[in-house]
């Protein structure tokens, strides 16, 4: 059932020499036990992000991308086995002792969730959720920290912050929930943000209003942001460089621009092409990508997208390797597609071209 | 859609027992109780017509008050010269028939109404529920008691007056089960497709109350027995000469100093029927994952 | 003065009466009326199913006719039920619960002393189970499934299914007759001696508080579980960088606490009936026990005054933990937007 991994990897994107790197993620494995199987959510996973910069890690629901997220900050539960490597600051996470994970969790790395409605605690008022997270990284007093907690609400422009502090999260909207929840995971001036689906539960005005404070904060705070989202179009218009992520594995990597340019991963080409586009025809049907992600108990051998993927070959019952194939350019495929002539990223299929070497 | 949400992250169990060793445990969990239940029936029901157990009443006063062991009484006589084991035997066929009945009743009555109200709503569901509020009001013990002063000590009787708390209870978790499903999309399905009420309510809602329903049987049983066995030693459930485990309890409680046997015997077989009823109900709760 | 600090004075006053929790409050407090004269009313119809019975049992079998036709007109019973349940009615608002066909003597005026026996006998058992429930409940959530979890699973299920009468002579078999620590009946008042009262109702309480304490263990330990592995705002407390105490305290405690009012609540009315039991275990002269005798001695006026009693009591439990819930739960106290 399990992939012989080490021919998967021949170099990662991790590896790029120059400036010490914010976090460097490294060949990531993440297995869970659950009902005597099995399920290998995060099968080998490598980015690197430098400081200041925005990385998007783009993929279906299971495809592992918040996993990998909570592994940064020890947050799986405990049946969870973690391997591989995740350094911040030259410091590994992956193995960290709790007690010393926890110190750095909201100060270091801090985590932004989908569902503002249930991120916060129902029973507390705004205010003592956000001085909760202030205090337990520095020793200030109670009432220092109510005005730095003012502070960091006026930061994530909620309307009348002086009054929300003291209101309870259902009071409300959807939008000001997740300015508080982003509000929260900057008391502790982390030097990373994760956001993990952190608009896909808003509506779409929302949602922009959210994106646009995320990247104002990071350029305010020089703060480096990773954004978890299975919306390739929302990665495109916001973030430096992109992961795109099948089954637990990183399967194309690039800068924004390059990708969405030169798209060589059919899966990624697929996504590209399920997004909604103005310059198609009306009423023409989507095109979804047929078939299912496959089940994280049972990826099939090799190539996990073979099944689905309609340039697959009998060589993709081997895996690909995921290396630099073009310069800042990395993806794991057999039969990568060419650029399109118009030059824009679209639909279409995978051409039966070889491997470019 | 079988999108699996691969490991949903905060997994729901943190059981880091080997996996395998679950799943056997699980099955577990309702073989043993329901082997420790089908054991107990079976020598209630079953031993008294295969082996030669004494009458448990009329016992012969010569042999009032053996201890423990003694031949032809295995766990002695009480001070009447009965046999103790056989008292309980029968004792626990007429717990297991009232726990059975009472539970039926409140099954077949309460499970109804419940179900009849959450599906019909409006002005019938809130006058039966505000009735039923007036039931769960009371203290259960209190409320039976009354009804088993007003009718007299007798099987029938204590059948009644069980009967009387255990509807509004099953009709309240009836109800809330409805109430959940009329939600479901396939509920209006049925209806938009014009299937008639009383199908809707057979066919579809019946089914997928069942394990709720069941689930609160379970633990019902072991909720019946005690109360039963209450009233039994308040003397107002099986009147006297028969025997049952709450009066041969009360009974023993008059010499609990020189002879606690008398009472520590039918207080151990309630106690083990009362647990097995709740751990299969326990067990086919997590089953069945009803809360 | 802070902006922060000014903000919290602000809004009190104003919100009081516009406030969800001060409509709900009323609303229970209506819906507690008819519940009561329901209860009521079904006591009296349960006491006379069988008409006539009263005036018969009192008298006993050999009572001539006309003995029990004196009798019943002595009582009242002659006229039909609906009408002497206005009577009651009417004497019941007013105080007055009627006179005990045995004694003659005012059946309020009995109440009151037996209902402070019973109410201090349900308030320790009460208090004491959930004392000592909540800490072992959190103690067993913060590891779950190991070695304290697993103890305090097994003994919460194990006590469950101990009838509670089984239990207190089990108490009494090891508490007082083989090591004379408490005594096994008796009741000394609480004007006498405290330490004396205390100790008197120690086995007592515990008989009723020792499955309260497993059912309040058993419910708190799986909430807190449940919040703890499943909903996301323990993720983001946990985030933040805070300690397991602390998330286990302050968030998921918090939101498990409400679920447990909701448990409690639905087991007062099983809570103050097992004192009926106990009482008379005990001999403890208590509501329960009055009840008892009354039934004993077919003295239906008491019985009916005791069930009546028992009934709004639980009704008025139930109303304490809903307003309890309305004042605790912010959800509730500010409505949803």
């Amino acid at each position: 059932m399990s992939v012989k991994r080490d021919e998967v990897l021949t170099a990662d994107p991790a590896e790029p020499a120059g400036a010490a790197a914010l976090l460097e993620v490294r060949d990531l494995r993440i297995r869970f036990t659950r009902g005597g199987r099995r399920v290998h959510a995060v099968n080998g996973l490598s980015y690197r992000l430098d400081a200041g910069q925005m990385l998007a890690i783009i993929g279906e629901s299971g495809s592992g991308k918040s996993v990998s997220a909570r592994a940064l900050l020890g947050l799986l539960p405990s049946s969870a086995e973690v391997s591989g490597s995740a350094r911040f600051e030259g410091a590994e996470l992956v193995g960290m002792p709790e007690r010393e994970i926890r110190r750095r969790r909201g100060r270091d790395i801090a985590m932004v969730f989908q569902d503002p409605a249930r991120s916060l605690n129902p029973t507390m008022r705004i205010g003592a959720q956000i001085t909760e997270a202030i205090r337990a990284h520095s020793g200030i007093g109670r009432k220092e920290a109510d005005e730095r907690a003012v502070e960091l609400l006026k930061l994530v422009r909620l309307p009348a912050a002086e009054r929300r502090f003291h209101e309870y999260p259902h009071q409300l909207s959807g939008g000001m929930r997740q300015r508080v929840v982003i509000a929260i995971a900057l008391a502790g001036e982390p030097r990373l943000l994760i956001a993990d689906e952190a608009t896909t539960a808003l509506d779409v005005t929302t949602q922009a209003q959210i994106m646009q404070l995320l990247v104002e904060l990071r350029e305010r705070l020089g703060m480096a942001v990773v954004m978890i989202s299975h919306d390739l179009g929302l990665a495109a218009s916001y973030a430096q460089h992109v992961v795109v992520m099948y089954a637990g594995r990183a399967v194309e990597y690039a800068s924004a621009r390059r990708l969405f340019g030169h798209v060589r991963m059919p899966y990624t080409q697929a996504l590209l092409g399920a997004v909604p586009l103005l310059e198609r025809e009306p009423h023409a049907p989507l095109p979804v990508i047929s078939g299912q992600p496959p089940d994280p108990a049972a990826i099939p051998k090799g190539c996990a997208f073979r099944p689905r993927c309609a340039s697959a070959t009998g060589r993709c019952e081997q895996a690909p390797p995921f290396s630099e194939h073009e310069p800042g350019h990395w993806w794991a495929c057999w039969h990568p597609a060419e650029d399109p002539p118009g030059g824009s990223g679209g639909s279409g299929g995978g051409g039966e071209n070889g491997a470019t070497r | 859609m079988a999108v699996v949400e691969a490991p949903p992250v905060p997994a729901a169990d943190a059981d880091e027992a080997a996996p395998r060793a679950r799943t056997w445990t699980r099955g577990l969990g309702v073989a043993v109780p329901a082997a420790l239940l089908a054991l107990v029936a079976g020598a209630c029901f079953l031993a008294p017509l295969v082996l030669p157990v004494p009458s448990p009443t009329g016992g012969n006063i010569l042999e009032a008050g053996l201890p423990t062991g003694s031949p032809g009484h295995l766990l002695g006589t009480d001070p009447n010269g009965n046999d103790i084991l056989s008292r309980i035997l029968y004792g626990g066929q007429t717990s297991l028939i009232v726990a059975v009945t009472v539970n039926l009743l409140g099954l077949a009555v309460g499970g109804t109404l419940g179900a009849l109200s959450g599906y019909v709503g409006g002005a019938a569901d809130t006058v039966i529920m505000r009735l039923l509020d007036v039931l769960i009001a009371f203290p259960s013990l209190v409320l039976t008691l009354a009804v088993a002063q007003s009718l007299g000590p007798s099987l029938t009787n204590t059948i009644l007056a069980l009967g009387f708390f255990s509807v509004p209870a099953f009709a309240r978790i009836s109800r809330a089960a409805t109430l959940s499903l009329r939600e479901q999309p396939f509920m209006a399905a049925a209806r938009l497709c014009g299937t008639k009420g009383w199908r809707v309510l057979l066919r579809h809602i019946a089914p997928n109350i069942a394990p709720q329903l069941t689930t609160f049987g379970m633990l019902g049983m072991g909720v019946v027995i005690v109360i039963e066995g209450a009233l039994s030693f308040l003397g107002l459930g099986i009147p006297a000469p028969a025997p049952s485990w709450g009066n041969m309890i009360s009974q023993g409680q008059a010499s609990l100093s020189a002879t606690p046997m008398l009472v520590l015997w039918p207080s151990l077989i309630l106690f083990v029927t009362v647990l097995a009823f709740n751990l299969l109900g326990e067990s086919l709760r997590t089953r069945w994952s009803v809360r | 003065m802070t902006a922060v600090a000014a903000g919290r004075h602000r809004g009190v006053g104003g919100r009081l009466f516009a406030s969800p929790s001060v409509r709900l409050v009323g609303k229970r407090l209506l819906m507690a009326v008819p519940i009561t004269l329901g209860v009521s009313i079904l006591t009296f119809w349960v006491l006379n199913l069988i008409p006539g019975n009263a005036a018969q049992q009192l008298l006993g079998a050999d009572a001539t006719p006309e003995q029990i036709r004196a009798m019943e007109l002595q009582l009242g019973l002659d006229k039909p039920a609906p009408l002497r349940y206005l009577d009651w009615l009417g004497g019941a608002v007013t105080g007055d619960l009627g006179r005990s066909l045995v004694s003659g003597q005012s059946v309020a005026g009995q109440l009151g002393e037996r209902l402070a026996v019973t109410g201090e006998l349900v308030a320790m058992a009460f208090v004491v189970s959930l004392l000592l429930a909540v800490p072992v409940a959190l103690l067993a959530a913060y590891h779950p499934n190991r070695f304290f979890d697993r103890l305090s699973m097994f003994v919460s299920v194990t006590g469950l299914s101990v009838a509670n009468y089984v239990l207190a002579l089990v108490l009494v078999l090891v508490f007082a007759v083989r090591f004379a620590v408490f005594p096994a009946i008796g009741f000394v008042p609480l004007s006498e001696s405290v330490g004396g009262n205390l100790h008197s109702l120690v086995l007592p309480s515990a008989a009723i508080g020792i499955p309260m304490f497993c059912l309040y263990t058993r419910f708190l330990r799986g909430d807190l579980v449940d919040q703890m592995q499943g909903q996301d705002y323990v993720v983001t407390a946990q985030a933040k960088g805070v300690g397991p105490w602390q998330v286990l305290l302050r968030h998921a405690f918090r939101n498990s606490s409400f679920g447990l009012i909701t448990v409690v609540g639905l087991n007062l009315s099983t809570l103050i009936g097992a004192t009926v039991i106990i009482e008379q275990i005990f001999a403890l002269p208590g509501l329960g026990q009055l009840m008892l005798q009354a039934i004993n001695t077919r003295d239906m006026a008491v019985v009916q005054a005791c069930v009546v009693v028992f009934a709004v009591v639980a009704v008025l439990a139930n109303l304490l933990t809903d307003l309890l819930y309305a004042v605790l739960d912010p959800r509730i106290r500010y409505g949803s937007r």
